[in-house]
Order: C-alpha cells, then sequence, then structure tokens
C-alpha cells in the first residue's frame, strides 16, 4: 500500500517532510523520525542568535529535506541512511555556535559568574536539595527520623537467671513472671515477659507484591511490654473497625524495613502468623530497645496465654527503693518462685546510651570542630596593608557569605550522613550509627577546611575566587628569599601572595591592594559579586 | 562597522579553499558541497558562514515559485564574489591539486 500526500498551493503552510509517496512502513516510523530531526534543529536553532533564527532554521529545514532524499529516499527503510541524516542535523548545532560566537557584541557578553560568591552558594544549594531530597525518599531515612523518640523508660531492668551469665539466652519461666507478678512487691512495680519462637507468616493478597509466606522470628509478649517500655507504637490505626477482634502483631523496624519497603499504611494489614489471623498494629522501632533476641515482630499477648511452656525474658520497673538498690549496671536478686524456693538472679539495667541522630551530629561535629586546628589554618588570611580601607559594608558581606558558606554546609552533612548511614537497609542500626558518626566527623573536617581555604582565596573586594596562580622563587633552594605564590584577582582588585615556606617575616598570605591604575588591565567589574 | 573583505592574498585553510573550489565548479548549495568534498555538515556550514562574513561568497534565496512548482523546499544557493574569485586564485597557486581534486566540469545543473 502506498500513500501520497499533495500539497495544495496557498492552502498549507510548506512542511518539507510531507513531500513524497511513501509506504506504509515508512510512515508509520515517520512521525518518530520527524520528531527527532526536527527536534534537533530546533534545540540547535535556540543556540542562534534571535535576529538570524528564522532564516537559518528554513535553510537547515531546506537542506534537510535534500538530505533525506538522497540518504533516506522513499522505498528505503535502512536505518543507515537515517544515521547520516541524524548526523547531519548534528552539525547543526556547530553551526549554530558558529554564528552565535559571530553574531556576540563584546557590550553584550553576560558577566561571568565563574567563581563569585553567588555561584558558590548557588552550588551549596543545589547540594543540599539534593540531598534533602535524597533523604526524603529513601524509606530508611524517612523511617529513621520518623520514628523518634527511641530510648525506653528509665529504670528498666531485665531478669534473668544468674546461670546464664550476660548470654542473653532465655531464662525466666511464664510460672515464675505470673508468680512474681501476683505479689506484693518492693522493688519493682511493673512486669513484662516475652518469649522468641521461629514461626512463618503468610501475606495475603491485600499485601499485593509483598504476598507470600516467609520465616520469623515472632516474640510471644505481655500486652502491657510497650507501656512499660514507654516507646510509642507508630503508624498505628486510629480506627478500630477492622478486625478489632483479631490478635495484634507489632512489626519490628527492621523486618518493616525489609518486608513492606517501609511502607506507612502498613496498620490494618491481615496476615497468618502460623494458624492464627493476626492484625497488623503499628511498628516498634529495635536496635535501640536492647532487649535480647532477634525479634521480627511482636505478638501480644493475655499474661493467661502464656501457658507454662518455653522460658523467656522479664523486664521490670523498679520502683524508688529498686533504684536505690541498683547501684551498678547488673545488679544480683534472689526472688521466691512460684513454690517458694529461692532463685538467684540478675538485673541487667536497660538504660543504654542510645543516641539519636541529631545527638550523634552533634558530637560528631563538635570533635570536627576540635581537629580543625590540626589541618588547616583557622585564620582567614585577612593580613594586609590596604590603603583604600574595605568599606563596612563589604567587610559585613564578606562575614556574611562565610556564615552562609558554613550555615549551608551544615545541613549537608546531616542530610549526606544520614543518607549514607541509613539509605540502605542491609546496614543494621548499630552498624548505622557508626556510620553517621564517621561520616559526619569527616564531612564536617573537610568542609569546613574547604569553607576556611575557599574564604582565604577570596578577594576581600568582590569575593570572587583568585585565579592565575604564579609560584615565585624556589623553596627548596632560596630558603632565605622570599618564595610562594601569587594569584590576582579577575576584577583587578588584589594580588593574593601565599608563601610556600612560613618564616618570621612573612607567615601567613597577604593581600595587595591593586589602584585604579591597573583597572585598564581588567574587563571584568570592579564592584562586588553576589 | 562593516567588515573588512580579505584580500586575494588572504590564506584560507584548505577546507575553506575546497568549498570556494566546489562553489566554483557549480555545487552551490550546502549538501551538495558535503557531498562533493565529502566534509560533514558541522564543517561545511560553519565555514560557508565565515566565507560570507568575509565576503567571499554570497547567498541567494531561489524563487519560491520553483520550489512550489518541484514540490521541495526552497534552498539557499551561495555563489564567488568577486574577492571570492581572487581568493580562490591564489588559493589555487597555493594548493595545486585544488582544480584536480573538483574539476569545474563536474558541475551540476541546478
Amino acid at each position: 500500500m502506498r500513500l501520497s500526500f499533495k500539497w495544495k498551493l496557498g492552502q498549507w503552510r510548506f512542511d518539507p517532510l510531507r513531500f513524497g509517496p511513501w509506504t506504509w512502513s515508512q510512515w508509520k516510523w515517520e512521525p518518530a523520525k520527524r520528531l527527532v530531526y526536527f527536534g534537533l534543529l530546533r534545540c540547535a536553532s535556540l543556540l542562534v542568535p534571535g535576529d538570524r533564527r528564522a532564516e537559518w532554521s528554513r535553510e537547515w529545514r531546506g537542506e534537510l529535506w535534500h538530505v533525506r532524499q538522497a540518504c533516506a529516499p522513499a522505498g528505503c527503510s535502512g536505518w543507515k541512511g537515517e544515521l547520516e541524516v541524524t548526523q547531519f542535523c548534528l552539525g547543526a548545532f556547530q553551526d549554530a555556535l558558529c554564528l552565535r560566537r559571530a553574531g556576540g557584541q563584546p557590550g553584550q557578553a553576560p558577566a561571568s559568574v565563574e567563581g563569585t560568591a553567588r555561584q558558590c552558594i548557588l552550588i551549596l544549594v543545589a547540594i543540599l536539595a539534593a540531598s534533602d531530597g535524597i533523604a526524603l525518599l529513601l524509606p530508611g531515612v524517612r523511617a529513621e527520623l520518623s520514628l523518634w523518640p527511641r530510648k525506653v523508660n528509665p529504670n528498666l531492668v531485665l531478669i534473668q537467671s544468674q546461670g546464664s551469665n550476660y548470654n542473653s539466652l532465655p531464662s525466666i519461666y511464664p510460672g515464675q513472671f505470673r508468680s512474681w507478678k501476683a505479689r506484693k512487691q518492693k522493688y519493682f512495680d511493673g512486669f513484662a515477659f516475652y518469649r522468641v519462637k521461629q514461626e512463618s507468616i503468610e501475606l495475603g493478597p491485600a499485601a499485593g507484591a509483598r504476598q507470600g509466606r516467609y520465616g520469623w522470628n515472632v516474640a510471644h509478649s505481655s500486652s502491657n511490654l510497650f507501656t512499660l517500655l514507654g516507646l510509642p507504637v507508630r503508624f498505628s490505626e486510629t480506627d478500630d473497625s477492622t478486625g478489632g477482634d483479631l490478635p495484634e502483631v507489632i512489626l519490628g523496624e527492621a523486618s518493616w524495613k525489609r518486608q513492606f519497603g517501609a511502607d506507612p499504611r502498613i496498620a490494618g494489614l491481615v496476615m497468618h502468623l502460623g494458624t492464627r489471623t493476626v492484625r497488623i498494629a503499628g511498628v516498634v522501632p529495635d536496635g535501640s530497645l536492647g532487649l535480647p533476641g532477634r525479634v521480627d515482630a511482636w505478638l501480644l499477648e493475655p499474661d493467661a496465654v502464656m501457658g507454662s511452656g518455653a522460658p523467656g525474658y522479664v523486664i521490670a520497673h523498679l520502683t524508688a527503693m529498686g533504684q536505690a538498690e541498683m547501684w551498678a549496671p547488673c545488679v544480683g536478686i534472689t526472688a521466691n518462685g512460684p513454690d517458694e524456693a529461692e532463685d538467684d538472679l540478675l538485673g541487667v539495667s536497660l538504660e543504654e546510651w542510645r543516641p539519636a541522630p541529631g545527638t550523634l551530629y552533634g558530637f560528631a561535629l563538635f570533635l570536627a570542630l576540635l581537629a580543625l586546628p590540626a589541618i588547616t589554618s583557622v585564620s582567614l588570611g585577612e593580613t594586609s596593608v590596604n590603603p583604600q580601607k574595605t568599606s563596612w559594608s563589604v567587610r559585613l558581606l564578606r562575614w556574611s557569605f562565610l556564615s552562609a558558606k558554613i550555615a549551608l554546609l551544615l545541613p549537608i552533612v546531616y542530610f549526606v550522613s544520614l543518607d549514607l548511614a541509613y539509605g540502605f537497609t542491609r546496614f543494621g542500626r548499630e552498624q548505622a550509627v557508626y556510620i553517621q558518626l564517621i561520616s559526619t566527623f569527616l564531612m564536617s573536617l573537610f568542609g569546613l577546611r574547604w569553607v576556611l581555604k575557599d574564604q582565604r582565596q577570596r578577594c576581600p573586594v568582590c569575593m570572587r575566587l583568585v585565579a592565575h596562580p604564579a609560584h615565585v622563587g624556589q623553596a627548596s633552594r632560596t630558603f632565605l628569599d622570599w618564595n610562594g605564590t601569587e594569584m590576582m584577582c579577575m576584577g583587578g582588585h588584589t594580588l593574593l601572595h601565599v608563601p610556600s615556606l612560613p618564616t618570621s617575616w612573612f607567615s601567613s598570605q597577604r593581600w595587595l591592594y591593586l589602584d585604579t591604575s591597573w583597572g585598564f588591565l581588567f574587563a571584568e567589574p570592579t564592584r562586588p559579586v553576589l | 562597522m562593516a567588515r573588512e573583505p580579505r584580500t586575494s592574498e588572504t590564506k584560507l585553510s584548505h577546507t575553506a579553499a575546497l568549498i570556494l573550489q566546489a562553489l566554483d565548479a557549480g555545487f552551490v548549495y550546502g549538501f551538495s558541497i558535503m557531498e562533493m568534498t565529502g566534509l560533514p555538515s558541522g564543517t561545511v556550514y560553519p565555514a560557508m558562514r565565515r566565507l560570507e562574513r568575509d565576503e567571499l561568497i554570497r547567498s541567494q534565496w531561489e524563487k519560491q515559485s520553483i520550489a512550489d512548482a518541484e514540490q521541495r523546499p526552497a534552498r539557499k544557493y551561495y555563489r564567488l564574489t568577486a574577492a571570492g574569485k581572487a581568493t580562490l586564485e591564489a588559493s589555487r597557486r597555493r594548493y595545486p591539486l585544488l582544480e584536480r581534486l573538483i574539476p569545474n566540469e563536474e558541475a551540476r545543473t541546478v
């Protein structure tokens, strides 16, 4: 089948690519090809000065028609020909650039922003926006920021058998727990019990792509466990209308991220846990609890359901009297069991320093500030003899610029460290804490070093980076002579002398202010550029 | 301020000389010069802009009625100016093989 398109004079605007008979197979690709060719020419035309663009486009479009006739004529559908046409179109960019260079007037050239304070601030803002955007996109970082506070209530102890010797093995039987809870206690005013079992869970069709069967460590715990710990359950449902009578399971943070992609709309999802149907009631942060046993989910059960099976762990809250007796992180406890026999137990404090990201960040920043003088001079290198005395407004602008750089650097360091530490779900929280600490320290240290170095190399008048370094002298040979590097401000305001070997008479960099007679050498404006 | 036209003593690059020779041989629009010289579009068109700027060649759109009659877009034709011809003569002396590369008898009718 052949299609031909006739052009009616005076009715349609001329369109070169409408001409010529094409087969149907050619025609179906035609819109895409037209889009590519005309798109390339259109992009190139944007480089051409406006007053010459129309004629330039007309010539290239006309030539394109001839090129297509020669390289990809009607009836041929080879990609080689199309490639030649594409190469032809790419040449339009060189032609457009040539016209642009030829058409530009010296007075109309846009002022260069290279090395200006404005460029520096814009780059920092862009990095900040990118790091913040990444932090918002990464589920791990979002979860970390949304799950605070993580610290458990104070005055909590983990009770375990003395024979377990800190090895975190479950050692308390449900019967013991129930008998302690039933009696009036002098040292404790709250108990909670849990034990961990390997169970299979099955997510139904409501879970979408996460549907399937998995093996989890499920902690069967007292219903008051999280109240005792003082941990808020996040993303819990406010509406209990759906599946309110089902047992509730609370996901651990790691399994929530791993299995559910840190989805905040997780509450209310029904799943099968062993032979039971349960409802997800929320998510709790893990890692910071300091509780033994690796737990993927917590199944809240009444104490009566615990039975008398395998041993588990008991968490207890100390009374004021108990706190007075808790003189060490771990103390011995003697308790009467259900059969009135005395059991020797250990009470291990759950209070452990688990820093929040903000605390870690502040600590690492403090360390970086302490270490900064070891790797760079903290001087801003303002030492100079200035016959024209820089105005206070310029000095204020210079200090504002320094403050702005630091103010932008600090959040960049914070967000990038969060991205590195919590962006990858394969890292546990313990590892993430170290990653955040180290990355914050290094980025703060070298970031502040860059801020100071950058500030030292900016002209005090226009705040543009000095350029064109010229080495003077040989430091290794002429020790007593001056040697160093000279750089100049492209605005013609200053020369910067930086000694290679600091001496008693030339220990730090110096600015030499140039008078107006130097102005004819420089085309740049002489006012401050920000 | 108008730019000073080049004189016949002006030394041209080999590419520019080749393009002038092609024009003189009758290849009078961009694509035909590309085909004849084997140079890519990114070289030919910018070179022609420079030659036109230096007043060695002059461009002219063909009449729209001719293009309409042949159902194709109008072309922009280029031709040598007097200065261009003089410069080409000088270039031929500098590049003796130029004339052999594109002899005048290969000219196409346009």
